[in-house]
């Protein structure tokens, strides 16, 4: 996944990776990651689990604009079960001091 | 289904639930040297950008090639995906991971419902029409293809689509 992130990014469209596999984004070293410790096969959650799947992608959509260096690997808190994913605001995730831009 | 096909889907089974057994084959995986890191600053608000989906989950169209399962070496070929089609055409074929509960929503993989949602909240400006499905299980003799030539052809067709941002979701 890595390897395709590069070369879109090369072209010149920014692009952001969610990473199951920290070790392996390490080493292929993609622009922008965020990392979630999660079982392969639900980088964005589990089935049918909106609210958790709509908490990660913001996270996710945050860490495009937050990361500022390149290469940079965001660990997202998020525990695989045990969260209350409907209590949390994707706005108040997303509007965390990203940079403005127009 | 073949013995081998079988086997890396019982391997598959087993690592999913144990993702730290993958960190062996990530050892043994032929280490792709990266040393410098390609970079486009994102200049356009996110209210404001259209946002395409690669992933490499294996997802792809009922209706189009499954990728190839016999290579060891993976399939580095590519599927457009066009979610003006019924979701219910768009299936996985990936014997590396274990996709039962992606079989079951596949917006755990490949999340354009939820990016639906956000276009509809004004979150984002647009989901693009089309996306782009691999498989991520691509090593050894694919690796030139699949970085010189197919992700290439991609970035250009991503570009041609005026797209802003790309997502990418692995398996």
């Amino acid at each position: 996944m890595g390897l395709i992130q590069r070369e879109i990014e090369k072209a010149g469209i920014p692009t952001i990776g969610v990473s199951i596999i920290r070790e392996y984004s390490e080493k292929v070293k993609p622009p922008r990651t965020v990392f979630l410790k999660w079982p392969f096969g639900h980088p964005l959650g589990g089935p049918f689990n909106i609210a958790q799947q709509r908490v990660v992608l913001a996270e996710t959509l945050w860490a495009l604009y937050a990361i500022q260096v390149p290469g940079t690997i965001i660990d997202l808190p998020y525990r695989w079960r045990r969260e209350k994913y409907e209590d949390m605001d994707i706005n108040i995730i997303l509007a965390r001091g990203t940079k403005k831009s127009s | 289904m073949g013995v081998g096909r079988l086997k890396n889907q019982i391997i598959a089974k087993i690592i999913t639930r144990f993702p730290s057994l993958a960190k062996r084959f990530i050892e043994s995986y032929d280490p792709w040297k990266s040393v410098d890191i390609p970079w486009t600053p994102v200049v356009k608000a996110l209210r404001n950008s259209t946002i395409a989906v690669v992933t490499t989950a294996g997802v792809h169209h009922i209706d189009q090639e499954p990728f190839n399962m016999k290579d060891p070496d993976g399939d580095p070929s590519c599927r457009v995906i066009d979610i003006r089609k019924p979701l219910s055409s768009l299936i996985i074929t990936h014997d590396y991971y274990d996709h039962a509960d992606a079989d079951k929503d596949i917006n755990i993989v490949f999340p354009f419902e939820r990016l639906k949602e956000f276009e509809k909240d004004g979150i984002i400006g647009r989901v693009a029409n089309i996306h782009y499905g691999f498989m991520g299980h691509i090593t050894g003799r694919h690796i030139p293809a699949l970085i010189n030539r197919i992700a290439p052809e991609v970035a250009r067709n991503l570009k041609e689509e005026k797209v802003d941002i790309v997502l990418l979701t692995p398996g």
